[in-house]
């Protein structure tokens, strides 16, 4: 197991290498210069001597291949340059915002398994009964809303309309609800088909059959041997919602002006702030694939059956 | 097992948390007056740019004197100047009753020290030629400085009265080796409000300066929400998240959008208002390139547009249509111009005199086989400026001119701006108080884009030489002539399509009292808001 996982994390150190390289490139090789965008953003008129100078202090006179690689000597101190808005070291201004987008997104996954297990599990038992058919017609509802066109009817509804939650900006849980609904919504639905499809599927399965001819209340085998093994996909399908929620929190924060890192990614995209945003890449990237390897171990010990290294059967 | 029963357990919690979470409290008369911004304040250094807003650095720095409406300079922290007769030495009278909001005193001392922090860095303020012009400064007793300038440049106050760079850091907020280039210790000014709080990403916090000299704001503290989003910023007003809404109306930078403003004006039960004009949104066009270096092509673009319909329907009556490069209201600049009408005729006219024909069956204009086209340069992104250039298409179609419409990133925009590569392109003027000294001063830089749209005028040294003249003049009525020369030729080359004047908005509830605008763009008198009584 501990040479697996660090196998995996090994493996982190090249794709990082070819993620950044890549988005080294697509920044450069776009349309727009650099040194024009620091100078806007300083307000300094963009003069051909000022442009010269910008140039010089940002390194953008030199071979692409050496300014990467002047890029890469600093990022693996981890120092991946200064904003060119506020001049303040980049990962800082990422760190100082990227605890509230986890907050958000951990919510999120709360919401999604807060509501997706009960109603799975629901519409399960009372498979083809109205029960299974309302949550079905919420699942499809909730895959097709795209997530800024609910977060505006959530504020509609809510802030102006009813006056219950406040529309933007963070403090306790009720600035929590909307952005994670909206964000968490596609997941909810997503999941709830998944297990009740998991519990129908295990429901049939030999070992319920053995479970109730040895007796067993159905409670127990329900709650007991047919939830927990749907359970397991669930773990992989979350290791994608992940992702999912921190594509959603870019949007999500921007409709309800949570101080997050997505935000924080959108102005600066916005700004050409190029350091800004090859660091959100590289950091997005090791979350996502630290996330990954969190579930194939979470994975490995909740089914023994399953082995992460050769030997194992399945 | 357990792990199934947790997931309950959380379940549960999270619905019931839904449903007994109290909703947001209402906005009552509060002794805080709650506005918006679309990024923190910054750390409010008075002599740097971005990140520092500067509505902001107003709040919180003051200026010599100050720029009042209409043009007029006014004491302000010198409460009297006398100007040597080859216009050349100013020497300013400080008022004695001013202390920094730390409680130091505010002396000839600390002003010398602010002018030479900046010109230390005197190359971050290339763009200002005032900063250029400084030959020395003196402290002539503890309340008295003096300022000598290489030549008598006549815009020495205008250029005082700017937010920024040059306004007062106090002493204690220096850093320790004076250099203000890098950062500073604290934002400590003399103006009525001080920056008490910032919290990242989420608001910057304001309190009324209790050792202000002048009339100390009505409002206790003055919260700065980080709101980035216009649509936001609407919607935290109809819930009472905040209170007002000020500054430029329309894209960008804008407040809230044009469409949102009427929305609010309509409603009845709110205060909103529209400022006097503050800039010119204003096209160039390239005197340099064919087929716009033929004078007669740019008269019948200007003939041709039907700039009414662009206000009425585009700009939604929000800002007033524009005929003049600068607004009659900026000083010298009322000179009583005619207008370009819209007058499709006169413009077809115009193009036949020119030689200008369509050959049989062809859509558009030709001379000597070359067809009448050209390219349109706006900012991909901004649906305004895109808009507008849709509609001179049309117009410009029916006379047989071909537009093609260049819709691209903001770089890419701004280096065609630079580098002349364009038919029309859009810009603004700079406004109160640049406007028209400064933003005249610029079109002799090849960076900008007025000297490109101005290159190939065959007067275009002797405007340059005039722009040169005027800013040393020391002559009042020499100015206002050398300013109706200068004026007066570019309006009559049409090298501009002036579109609209800028505004700045307001809305608020009635019960918000004492809501007005302030002379320029970014200074927002929140000291003389109150609630009713």
């Amino acid at each position: 197991m501990l040479r697996y996982i660090i196998k995996r994390l090994l493996i982190l150190v090249p794709m990082l290498l070819a993620v950044s390289i890549v988005v080294f490139l697509i920044l450069r090789l776009g349309q727009g210069d650099p040194a024009m965008s620091y100078l806007r953003l300083s307000n300094i008129p963009p003069t051909d001597a000022a442009l010269e100078v910008a140039r010089q202090e940002l390194g953008l006179d030199l071979l692409l291949p050496v300014q990467y690689a002047r890029w890469l000597g600093k990022a693996v101190t981890l120092d991946f340059g200064r904003s060119y808005v506020t001049g303040l070291p980049v990962l800082g201004e990422i760190l100082f915002y990227l605890p509230n987008t986890l907050k958000l997104a951990g919510f999120s996954l709360l919401l999604t398994l807060a509501v997706s297990l009960p109603l799975g599990i629901w519409s399960a038992l009372k498979k083809d009964r109205l029960p299974d058919h309302a949550t079905r017609a919420f699942a499809f509802a909730g895959v097709s809303m795209p997530g800024f066109w609910l977060g505006f009817i959530l504020v509609w509804l809510f802030s102006i309309q009813l006056g219950w939650l406040p529309p933007l900006g963070m403090g306790g849980l009720d600035h929590m609800i909307m952005p994670a609904v909206s964000m968490a919504l596609m997941s909810m639905a997503i999941n709830t088909r998944l297990i009740r499809g998991n519990m129908l599927d295990n429901m049939h399965a030999r070992y319920v059959l053995y479970a109730r001819v040895r007796g067993l209340p159905e409670r127990v085998v329900v709650g007991r041997h047919v939830l927990v093994n749907s359970l397991i996909p669930v773990i992989t399908a979350i290791g994608m919602h992940v992702g999912e929620l921190f594509g959603g929190a870019v949007v999500a924060e921007s409709i309800f002006s949570w101080p997050g890192v997505g935000r924080y990614a959108v102005s600066a995209i916005y700004n050409r702030d190029y350091p800004v945003m090859q660091c959100f890449i590289l950091i997005m990237t090791s979350i996502f694939v630290l996330m990954n390897l969190g579930v194939d171990i979470l994975y490995a010990w909740l089914d023994p059956r399953i082995r992460l290294e050769g030997g194992g059967d399945r | 097992m357990k792990k199934a029963s947790f997931c309950f357990s959380a379940a549960a919690m999270l619905i019931i948390s839904l449903i007994v979470l109290p909703g947001p409290a209402s906005a009552a008369q509060s002794d805080t007056l709650n506005y918006s911004w679309s990024a923190n304040v910054g750390p409010l250094n008075p002599h740097a740019y971005s990140p520092n807003q500067m509505f902001a650095q107003a709040m919180v720095y003051e200026s010599l004197v100050r720029y009042a409406k209409g043009g007029e300079v006014v004491p302000w922290l010198a409460e009297s100047w006398d100007i040597s007769e080859d216009g050349r030495v100013y020497t300013f009278h400080l008022r004695k009753d001013v202390r920094f909001s730390d409680g130091t005193p505010f002396d000839a001392a600390a002003v010398k020290m602010n002018f030479d922090a900046v010109l230390k860095n005197a190359h971050r303020h290339d763009w200002l030629e005032f900063i250029a012009q400084i030959k020395q400064t003196r402290v002539v007793d503890s309340h008295t400085f003096e300022l000598s300038l290489k030549n008598a440049y006549y815009p020495t106050l205008q250029e005082l009265c700017l937010i920024r760079p040059m306004r007062f850091l106090a002493p204690s907020g220096f850093p320790d080796d004076g250099d203000t280039a890098q950062s500073i210790k604290a934002p400590v000014g003399t103006g009525p409000w001080k920056l008490v709080e910032t919290r990242k990403g989420e608001y910057d916090l304001f309190e009324s300066n209790g050792l202000y000299w002048g009339t100390k704001p009505a409002f206790k503290r003055l919260m700065v929400k980080v709101i980035p989003d216009s649509d936001g910023r609407a919607i935290a007003f109809e819930t009472g998240e905040i209170d007002l809404i000020f500054g430029s109306g329309g894209h960008g930078s804008g407040q809230i959008g044009i469409d949102t403003f009427n929305r609010f004006a309509s409603m009845g039960n709110l205060e909103t208002a529209i400022s006097h004009p503050q800039a010119t949104r204003v096209l160039a066009i390239n005197s340099n390139l064919f087929p716009t270096n033929d004078r007669a092509v740019r008269r019948a673009i200007l003939h041709g547009v039907n700039k009414a319909a662009i206000v009425k329907h585009l700009f939604l009556g929000v800002e007033p249509q524009a005929d003049t490069l600068f607004s009659p209201d900026m000083p010298y600049c009322d000179l009583g111009l005619a207008r370009f009408e819209h007058d499709p005729q006169k413009a077809a006219a115009l193009l036949e005199t020119a030689g200008w024909k369509r050959e049989k069956g062809a859509e558009f204009l030709t001379r000597d086989g070359r067809e009448l086209a050209l390219d349109i340069c706006f900012v991909g992104n901004d649906t305004l400026q895109k808009s507008v250039a849709e509609v001179i298409q049309g117009d410009l179609r029916r006379l047989g001119i071909k537009v093609r419409l260049v819709g691209e990133e903001m770089d890419s925009f701004l280096t065609r701006q630079k580098s002349g590569e364009f038919g029309m392109i859009f810009g603004d003027t700079w406004g109160a108080p640049y406007d028209p000294h400064s933003f005249c001063s610029s079109m002799r830089q090849p960076a900008h884009a007025d000297y490109q749209a101005q290159i190939g005028l065959p007067m275009k040294k002797d405007i340059d030489r005039k722009i040169g003249e005027v800013l040393i003049s020391v002559d009042e009525q020499t100015r206002q002539d050398l300013y109706r020369d200068i004026l007066t030729t570019l309006h009559e080359q049409a090298v501009y399509m002036p579109l609209s004047y800028m505004t700045n908005i307001t809305v608020h509830r009635p019960q918000l009292r004492g809501v007005e605008f302030g002379p320029t763009k970014y200074e927002f008198p929140f000291e003389t808001i109150h609630w009713e009584r």
